[in-house]
């Protein structure tokens, strides 16, 4: 294992112990009963205190393996596909925060837009094009096939009114 | 026998109508697609059809998520065998031979060989799940609680043994999993449990926004890292396709080897069909009489696997079935759809539900049918599908993936929950984790829960009742077992 490498594991099992952590407290506040009558708490608490256990043994194991070898320098590339890790990842959490004000269609081309120009794209206006059919696509699927309720506004009464 | 026969026809009856039989298709031609593509695995596309099930019945569902996942298994083996791209990871073993046999000129035979193991595979599977499940649904009939209980933790136990990678980290997925399913509503007290002021949390967290995120959003992340290599395959001819009597010879007994040894592996914990494969392949190799052929491009080192990994299908449905527990992913995936309908799959629902059982069987015979019938002509249409460029493929499978969470309950919070779980998953599958467990235990935790408790309230808070009845000890026993023999081995060869 790199010293990269070391580190992220270190990351992941400090955050793995902090939920633990943090999930054991919560089931503190909750009633435990008895084995015979258990109360809310009572599975929980155990769980809580089994991850607690392991996370933190986890952790101990991730720490004592030390880094070997020098650390490896990230390509162009690899950080460039980590910034669009990052972007559809942006994406993919904006879309719900946005679809409520820009409704369902505006929503879906933004955030295929958006997705399509992270993928580096060949053609800017096919990305365009695509996203603009992806969104009106998925509302007459969705919408009228499987009948689910999207939230509408100016574009999608329009494309109802024009008989889509 | 009357009980099967009837069942069948009455099934058959059902599945035969136009409708039903468009399902099947379908699932069968999606999970062609989603195992001929790389990355896009037959969990990978449940977990986005998960949503557009809801629209349909219960039936429906069950008939389009039972083809996806047949399909998926022989859609690997295509490109396996032409380009040596792994569909998905049931088919790697298939890489191996059927590739040397595709570079050798008998890439068609090599197809035609996987098409008939998984149709032998798949029937006998099936017959296998129509029986099994039938005897075993009758006596989980008469299972209590501390039975339930047995078969949950076991169940969980064995996934942790199989899973592969490190057994801290399945035991730690396997815990968060139970401890993401006890958020919400407790069903005994009515007592919130951590939902912190937000009531949607109240109805707990809903299975479809984690798989999603885990299995479809991660996926796609995950793609994004890897490189996209340009593949062309050599066209196979329609005449190709004809083995040589040689080579059915060889093949013949492997398939029928595989499809035995898959189905009983698929009613293990864990991921069977992978396992199964390599297990197949292994014993194929000890007992041919040409092992030296092996990796060069033998027939039976593609027919044995391809028969297994089908087979390891039939037998992952029988403990959802009978028993009303996943043990594989995929399976989740099912009781996921089965439950967004307001069903709960286990031994009374085989009872009170037959139609739907039988349906889904008859189903998988005409699925599996129509895989040898279609996928052999239009094996280079599916070939070209890997064409479709990541950069357009991906984006709409994370915008189906967010409309298809977003249909379901219309909430704003499962789509900051797809997101999270998305982030969630691609960080600790970069990091080695198997993601697997959580999702399982996420859907068997409350189950383990329920069962606990109402065991200890029939004991009266005695364990040992609980622990020591013939069914439960001997299955605690078994799983004992499977954790220290490998150890008790393993020290035996160090001294």
């Amino acid at each position: 294992m790199d010293r990269k490498t070391y580190r992220k594991q270190i990351i992941i099992s400090v955050a793995l112990f902090g939920f633990s952590l943090f999930y054991f407290l919560s089931t503190l506040h909750l009633k435990m009963g008895t084995p015979r009558n258990m109360g809310p708490g009572f599975v929980p608490a155990m769980l809580g205190v089994l991850l607690l256990a392991s996370t933190a043994f986890h952790l101990i194991r991730v720490y004592r393996a030390l880094p070997s070898g020098e650390e490896t320098e990230r390509s162009p590339e690899e950080a460039k596909n980590y910034w669009a890790v990052a972007g559809i990842l942006v994406c993919t959490a904006a879309f719900p925060l946005i679809l409520e004000t820009v409704k369902f269609i505006g929503s879906t081309f933004i955030v295929g837009f958006a997705m399509l120009l992270l993928w580096k794209p060949r053609n800017l206006l096919f990305s365009f094009l695509l996203s603009l059919g992806m969104a009106v696509g998925c509302f007459l699927l969705f919408s009228r096939f499987f009948g689910v309720a999207l939230p509408s506004g100016f574009l999608e009464q329009l494309l109802f009114r024009i008989g889509a | 026998m009357w009980e099967i026969t009837q069942g069948l026809l009455s099934g058959f009856d059902a599945a035969l109508t136009p409708l039903y039989l468009f399902y099947a298709l379908a699932g069968t031609i999606l999970g062609t697609i989603t195992g001929v593509l790389p990355g896009l695995g037959p969990l990978g596309a449940m977990a986005i059809l998960l949503s557009f099930t809801l629209k349909m019945d219960a039936t429906a569902a069950m008939i389009l998520f039972a083809g996806i996942y047949y399909g998926a298994m022989y859609g690997g083996s295509t490109t396996s065998i032409l380009l040596n791209i792994p569909g998905e990871a049931a088919s790697v073993v298939t890489c191996i031979d059927g590739y040397q046999m595709s570079q050798k000129g008998r890439a068609g035979a090599a197809l035609a060989v996987a098409a008939v193991s998984s149709f032998i595979a798949g029937t006998i599977s099936i017959l296998g799940l129509t029986v099994v499940a039938l005897y075993l649904s009758d006596i989980a009939l008469r299972f209590g609680p501390s039975e339930f209980l047995a078969i949950g933790v076991c169940g969980l136990m064995f996934l942790i043994r199989m899973t592969g990678g490190s057994l801290l980290q399945s035991l730690i997925m396997t815990l968060i999993g139970m401890a993401l399913g006890t958020v919400g509503i407790d069903f005994l007290t009515g007592a919130e449990r951590f939902t912190y002021g937000i009531n949607e949390l109240g109805q707990g967290i809903e299975f479809l926004p984690v798989a999603m995120g885990i299995f479809g959003i991660a996926e796609v992340l995950l793609s994004v890292q890897g490189k996209e290599v340009p593949k062309s395959a050599r066209k196979v001819r329609l005449r190709e396709l004809l083995p040589t009597r040689k080579e059915w010879k060889r093949s013949i007994p492997s398939m029928f080897r595989g499809s035995f040894m898959g189905f009983f592996m698929g009613l293990v914990p864990g991921p069977s069909p992978i396992i199964a494969t390599f297990v197949s392949y292994f014993t194929e190799k000890r007992l041919s009489k040409h092992p030296e052929e092996f990796g060069r491009g033998a027939i039976e080192a593609v027919a044995g696997p391809e028969a297994a990994n089908n087979a390891a299908v039939g037998g992952a449905y029988v403990p959802l079935f009978a028993l009303g527990i996943p043990f594989t992913p995929a399976m989740a995936m099912v009781l996921g759809a089965l439950m967004l309908h307001g069903l709960t799959p286990g031994p009374n629902l085989m009872k009170e539900k037959a139609d739907l059982f039988w349906i889904v069987i008859a189903s998988m015979y005409i699925g599996n049918f129509m895989l040898i019938v279609l996928n052999l002509p239009l094996v280079n249409v599916f070939v070209n599908i890997l064409r479709v460029p990541q950069r357009t493929l991906m984006p709409i499978i994370v915008l189906l993936c967010l409309i298809g969470v977003y249909s379901v309950n219309a909430s704003l919070l499962d789509l900051l929950l797809l997101a999270i779980f998305g982030f969630i998953g691609y960080v600790l599958r970069r990091a080695g984790f198997q993601v697997a467990p959580l999702i399982l235990a996420l859907v068997i935790g409350p189950m383990i829960e329920t069962s606990l408790r109402q065991a200890l309230k029939i004991s009266g808070g005695n364990l040992a009742e609980v622990v020591f009845r013939p069914i439960c000890l001997s299955m605690y026993v078994a799983t004992l077992l499977c954790f220290t023999v490998p150890l008790v081995l393993k020290w035996i060869r160090h001294r």
